[in-house]
């Protein structure tokens, strides 16, 4: 606390990868009441191309990709008043905006269908405050057996279903689930998930 | 709602990740709405995945697209977007979890049911990945003994059913390893009403369930 506060008021402060990442929480409670243009703009340099690189790893081309980053900016522009900044971080609620609308996407074609907004309720809980440590994450990532990498790979970049998995990869849809659970152990306690 | 049981930590997973069939992502989200429990889990899963996003390299948008957003900002609003609607918890009327009854209202004993066997009765819900259903099964009914050939999700919402497993009541929800052979029978009184989500057909033992699989697209 003390060390952040140095970091602050130090006159020679230069941006780097710590202020960068500056905490949206705050821009986001600010935008809902000055709704500042400029200030939005900050929000979008910093998500939109990263965004955009986590559709397009999920499969959507170039032009989908940004469209659908364009729309999540645009929703939250929108909603601004009703993030609530004790439930989420900044980066959990624009992810999840993200999410959604992909997964909608990927149901346009097929009408009169359930919607991410009836299978993914707004859920209550207050995620781990905790910044997620990007570093911490990829050692733990790279710690895992091979195997369960490329299946967590598979859930996270490719969207694939366990049986989607199974049939890629040649093995039982029950070795898909253990593997995916033994990784997701191991991965939350790296991300200080309680056990 | 006691929730004994709940969806094994891969589905949990899946979930967060937004990369579960619909069917099955809707039996978690009505068992969610129950389960502080699992909620915990899906934020850790939905924390693992920005992580991941963020660590990516990111990609530069094209060219004029900030600009094109900052035109946007002052566009009104014309349609609702995509915003989860319902809090889970909420009180609302009805015997149908909340998740649901924007698709089939508030009430079991408004659905019309069909009789697929003496004792069982099933409504089928929409879904474009995989299957989704809502099954009764009247007390003391056997379902037929069946395997699966991909995931399958129960969630009992009234009453209670033993299988292989153990019991399975009300908020319960069985995460069946495909492998496996069981055989549900409603044991008590009132009943059974179970959400079932399945991403590949079912495998029945007996002859006349096999034939009957197509009728009732199991």
């Amino acid at each position: 606390m003390v060390h952040l506060r140095l970091v602050e008021t130090s006159m020679e402060f230069k941006p780097d990868q710590a202020a960068q990442k500056q905490d949206f929480r705050q821009v986001l409670v600010d935008l809902a009441k000055s709704r500042d243009k400029k200030l939005f703009m900050q929000l979008y340099d910093y998500f939109a191309p990263r965004l955009k690189s986590f559709l397009v790893r999920k499969g959507a081309n170039e032009e989908l990709a940004e469209e659908l980053v364009q729309e999540t900016l645009l929703s939250v522009w929108r909603k601004t008043s009703s993030y609530d900044p004790a439930k989420a971080t900044a980066s959990t609620w624009i992810f999840r905006i993200a999410r959604n609308l992909w997964i909608d996407r990927l149901r346009k074609e097929k009408p009169d269908m359930l919607s991410p907004l009836n299978s993914y309720p707004e859920v209550g809980y207050t995620p781990s405050m905790a910044a997620c440590d990007a570093g911490r994450l990829k050692d733990a990532l790279d710690a895992l057996p091979q195997q369960q990498a490329q299946l967590v790979y598979k859930v996270y970049y490719e969207g694939k279903s366990h049986r989607e998995i199974a049939e890629d990869m040649d093995m039982p849809i029950g070795s898909v689930k253990s593997g995916l659970r033994l990784a997701f152990d191991k991965l939350r306690v790296r991300i200080g998930g309680e056990p | 709602m006691s929730c004994n049981h709940h969806p094994d930590d891969s589905t949990l997973l899946s979930y967060g990740a937004g990369s579960l069939p619909d069917a099955l992502a809707m039996v978690v989200a009505c068992h969610i709405a129950a389960c502080s429990h699992c909620r915990g889990k899906i934020a850790d899963a939905e924390q693992i995945g920005l992580g991941l996003m963020e660590q990516e390299p990111v990609q530069s948008m094209s060219e004029r697209s900030r600009e094109w957003m900052l035109a946007m900002l002052d566009e009104p609003c014309e349609e609702s977007m995509p915003e989860p609607q319902l809090a889970v918890g909420d009180d609302s009327d009805g015997d149908i979890p909340a998740p649901l009854q924007p698709l089939i209202g508030q009430w079991f004993s408004e659905l019309h049911w069909r009789t697929m066997a003496p004792g069982m009765k099933q409504f089928i819900l929409p879904a474009s990945q995989g299957k989704l259903r809502l099954l009764k099964i009247a007390p003391g009914t056997f379902m037929p003994s069946h395997g699966h050939s991909g995931s399958e999700l129960t969630l009992v919402l009234k009453g209670s059913y033993s299988d292989e497993l153990g019991r399975f009541s009300a908020g319960d929800v069985a995460d069946v390893d495909p492998d496996m052979n069981h055989q549900p029978v409603a044991d008590t009184h009132e009943g059974c009403i179970c959400l079932i989500a399945t991403d590949g057909p079912l495998r029945f033992k007996g002859l006349v369930p096999r034939l009957l699989q197509p009728f009732f697209q199991l």
